[in-house]
């Protein structure tokens, strides 16, 4: 059992068609797809837009609607200090994603990461901070629904601004995805595949796949889904700890436990 | 009111191409076309108003006659009596048969209707037609909502004083992206521009700006609030949880069925006649108004039940055939229990969904003409473990409203009072992904995501040196390929010659933000920097009416020469 994280995929490539050098084929099932769809981890979706940056101009040329998510304008180099609409300049103190004077939603800046938008520090650990209700604010400021009546150019900055919220929040609120992409950002890849080298993971894995198989009834399943909650917290703690001590090493292998353990809570919860 | 001209315009017309984008602020137009019923909301600037017909009435019935030379519907049109609408002549339930193919089961059911709906069972549209003096005259249910909203849309027009161009429909959460082209098709032929927006999330956004209404006016905490809006109509059962905060709804999760009160009324009627079906079946003119006849008693019943315990049904059905019975509560129940339990499976399927437990639920909202029934609301608490239902939410006019209030959040009506500061954000309803790995369908945009989005799997060869791949797109939830709604196929060719299993054909889904889905399909070998051959960019849906037949042929044609299989990368 091995989870296609997208996520890896992009830790590593440099454009999605030549990244494909580095992975060797293997056929996938269709349950190990839908679980890795179901998975904790980040969408697809976001993992597609890193490679705009070398995809784009192709697909810009092919006039697919990729345009939507990488307008060229957004590119860095268009940048420019201020509004693009109002030349109003952009405050220092917040994310420059909408103008406080005209209210033009402004195109994407690549430099600000997912905390930034969020207000957070680049930390693990961000507390009871009330994500959801940013989220919805951000939402109430750059959607494609609030500007219709808008130029085409603003509804494309609202439409990759919009889906780029929608992915900050989706990972900074699963403690799974906040650490991988934490890791990212300090540039570091996770390669799930070494897990299965250990031992003492491995003979792990074992008895509990075994335990859920032989589970007669949903109170074990629960059972066990609640030690996976508790191995969950553990290795959460474990790996907030080691990131603070800058500890790569044991991060990306409590990232590794994470992950097969919310593997088995989303198969208990299919099975429940 | 004056005479309504209909201005339907012939079947074939394309639609969706010639989005005008007029700058200048439209009036925001809702429309609920349920199954057996209709409204028109709008948003007069403080708040939304449901328009009322010349008789007075808000909700309307969803029905068209074809008595006379120029068909009318059930805005303009007045009954002398109910049973004139179950003559032959009147056509309605459009909303169950529009987009199906006559292998559908929805389909068949409907053929125990008191007008024609017949079936040849091959996955072709069914020929529906109405009984106009002793001749069956055809007509499509494009062209029935067509005349509807034809309806609808004068009578605001004559109402408002101005022309409405652009609408925002709801629709059932259930609906395939085929059956959506075909509502916009009867938009089109009404002159509509439209906005579809599943019926739950209407009632969600409704129910977003009561509690930003109730904070306000310093009532309500303004705090997040988990709401279950489960909406049954005649149709269709439709589920949404959403989280409500700040004026904006956040889909969680949706769950429809095409399941409704035409099944318990069905249900019912089979159980007061068991032998109806064979009575009716020769649709003579004298069957079709026993059929008639009984439909009404039936419904009557139904209606009583929800305040009462027993009804005395007493009938003459013609022919010396009298229908004399007690009908229970409890042996309504029972008839349709199987619906009950769908309907239970669709609520928990949903919270499951949205991962979503009932300590999470501040809310319970139930809307539609089944919101009514005793049963349906014992279960939404029993499941909810809530003692009680929200309230303040009208189930008749719920969606519609909601519907306006998108017209008007989208359309940038200026917004003096800040009461429009409201957003829904939408989720699609239905995974999209491909046939591969045999007959599976291997979704690539889930369930349940986040709108606009785009979403890519890798795939790969089954046989050394394949050429040209099928790419066969279906929407659906379940795990056979041929069981989803098929949306369109096109061939990707120029694979580079490979052992089967390197090739890599990526499949690229993206919905903008206006829902429109377009797929992207290319093919590399591993390391290979550009594809060989030009990218292929497909919007669909492409199939037209004759889909059932599609699948089947093309895979009587190639089997498995042209199939693919996911393909897993490495870490």
């Amino acid at each position: 059992m091995k989870l296609r994280s997208s996520l890896f995929a992009v830790l590593r490539s440099n454009s999605a068609l030549s990244s494909a050098t580095n992975f060797p084929n293997v056929p996938n099932s269709a349950l190990s797809t839908q679980i890795s769809s179901n998975s904790q981890l980040p969408s697809t979706a976001e993992c597609s837009r890193p490679w705009r940056s070398t995809a784009c101009e192709f697909l810009d040329n092919l006039r697919f609607p990729s345009r939507v998510f990488c307008s060229r304008s957004a590119e860095a180099s268009d940048l420019k200090p201020g509004c693009w609409n109002c030349g109003a300049v952009a405050p220092t103190s917040v994310v420059f994603l909408v103008c406080d004077s005209c209210r033009s939603i402004q195109p994407v800046d690549q430099s600000v990461d997912y905390f930034q938008i969020f207000g957070l520090e680049k930390e693990y650990e961000i507390g009871d901070v009330n994500l959801e209700s940013k989220y919805k604010d951000w939402q109430k400021k750059l959607h494609p629904d609030l500007v219709h009546s808008k130029s085409d150019k603003e509804r494309e900055y609202a439409a990759e601004q919009s889906a780029r919220v929608i992915d900050a929040y989706r990972t900074l609120s699963k403690p799974l995805s906040r650490a991988i992409y934490i890791l990212k950002l300090e540039g570091v890849d996770v390669d799930e595949e070494d897990t299965i080298s250990e031992p003492e993971l491995l003979n792990e894995i074992m008895e509990i796949r075994e335990a859920v198989e032989e589970a007669s009834g949903s109170q074990e399943l629960n059972q066990i889904q609640s030690q996976m909650q508790e191995k969950l917290i553990h290795w959460s703690n474990t790996f907030a700890k080691a990131l603070r001590n800058r500890n790569f090493n044991d991060a990306v292998l409590s990232v590794q436990r994470m992950t097969y353990y919310e593997r088995v809570k989303e198969e208990i919860t299919k099975k429940l | 009111m004056a005479e309504p001209i209909y201005t339907v315009a012939s079947d074939s017309e394309t639609t969706g191409e010639e989005k005008t984008t007029s700058t200048f602020p439209e009036i925001a137009v809702g429309i609920d076309i349920g199954t057996s019923q209709c409204s028109i909301a709008v948003w007069n600037g403080s708040q939304v108003e449901l328009l009322k017909n010349t008789r007075n009435q808000k909700i309307m019935r969803s029905y068209v006659t074809f008595k006379d030379e120029t068909p009318s519907g059930g805005v303009s049109n007045e009954l002398s009596h109910e049973y004139d609408m179950l003559s032959g002549a009147a056509i309605f339930n459009m909303k169950r048969l529009i987009g199906r193919v006559d292998t559908d089961p929805v389909v068949r059911a409907s053929k125990s209707l008191p007008f024609l709906v017949q079936t040849l069972d091959i996955g072709v549209r069914p020929f529906v037609a109405a009984l106009v003096n002793n001749v069956w005259r055809s007509t499509t249910p494009e062209e029935v909502l067509a005349i509807f909203i034809v309806e609808l849309k004068v009578m605001a027009e004559y109402q408002l004083k101005r022309p409405i161009r652009n609408v925002v429909l709801t629709i059932p959460v259930s609906f395939s992206r085929f059956q959506l082209t075909r509502v916009e098709r009867a938009c089109a032929m009404a002159g509509l521009q439209v906005r579809l927006m599943p019926e739950p999330t209407a009632v969600a956004l409704l129910y977003a700006q009561q509690q930003q209404q109730a904070v306000h006016e310093g009532m309500g905490s303004g705090s997040e609030k988990i709401a279950l809006i489960f909406n049954m109509g005649a149709g269709y059962c439709d589920v949404a949880v959403s989280a409500v905060g700040g004026g904006v709804s956040q889909i969680r999760a949706l769950a429809g069925s095409p399941i409704g009160g035409e099944d318990l009324l069905q249900n019912t009627m089979k159980y007061l006649l068991p032998n109806s079906e064979s009575i009716f079946s020769h649709r003579g003119i004298d069957e079709i108004r026993r059929m008639g006849l009984l439909r009404v008693v039936t419904q009557d019943a139904i209606h009583k039940l929800s305040y009462q315990s027993s009804v005395q049904i007493d009938v003459n059905l013609g022919n010396g055939s009298k229908l004399r019975k007690v009908l229970s509560r409890e042996e309504f129940e029972m008839v349709n229990s199987k619906v009950f339990e769908k309907c239970e499976n669709l609520i928990k399927q949903c919270l499951h969904d949205a991962r979503v437990g009932t300590e999470d639920l501040s809310d319970v909202v139930v809307v539609g003409g089944c919101s009514y029934i005793p049963k349906i609301r014992n279960l939404l608490m029993e499941i909810s473990k809530k003692k009680a239902l929200h309230e303040g939410i009208d189930p008749l006019e719920a969606a519609v409203s909601g519907a306006a209030l998108e017209g008007a959040i989208a359309s940038g009506i200026g917004d003096p009072f800040g009461s429009l500061d409201l957003l829904s954000i939408q989720v699609t309803p239905l995974a999209i992904g491909i046939r591969a790995d045999g007959n599976s369908f291997i979704p690539i945009i889930p369930k349940n995501t986040t709108m606009p989005a785009r979403k890519e799997l890798v795939f790969t060869t089954v046989q050394d040196n394949q050429s040209e791949a099928l790419i066969v797109v279906y929407e659906g939830e379940e795990t056979r390929a041929e069981e989803n709604h098929l949306l369109g196929y096109f061939k990707i060719i120029g694979i580079p010659p490979a052992p089967k299993g390197i090739p890599e054909i990526t499949i690229c889904m993206d919905i903008d933000s206006s829902n429109m889905l377009r797929v992207l399909a290319w093919a590399t070998l591993p390391g290979g920097q550009h594809p060989a051959t030009p990218y292929m960019e497909v919007k669909m849906p492409t199939v037209d009416d004759g889909h059932g037949w599609c699948a089947e042929a093309l895979h009587g044609k190639y089997g498995a020469t042209m199939e693919l299989v996911t393909l897993r990368k490495k870490g």
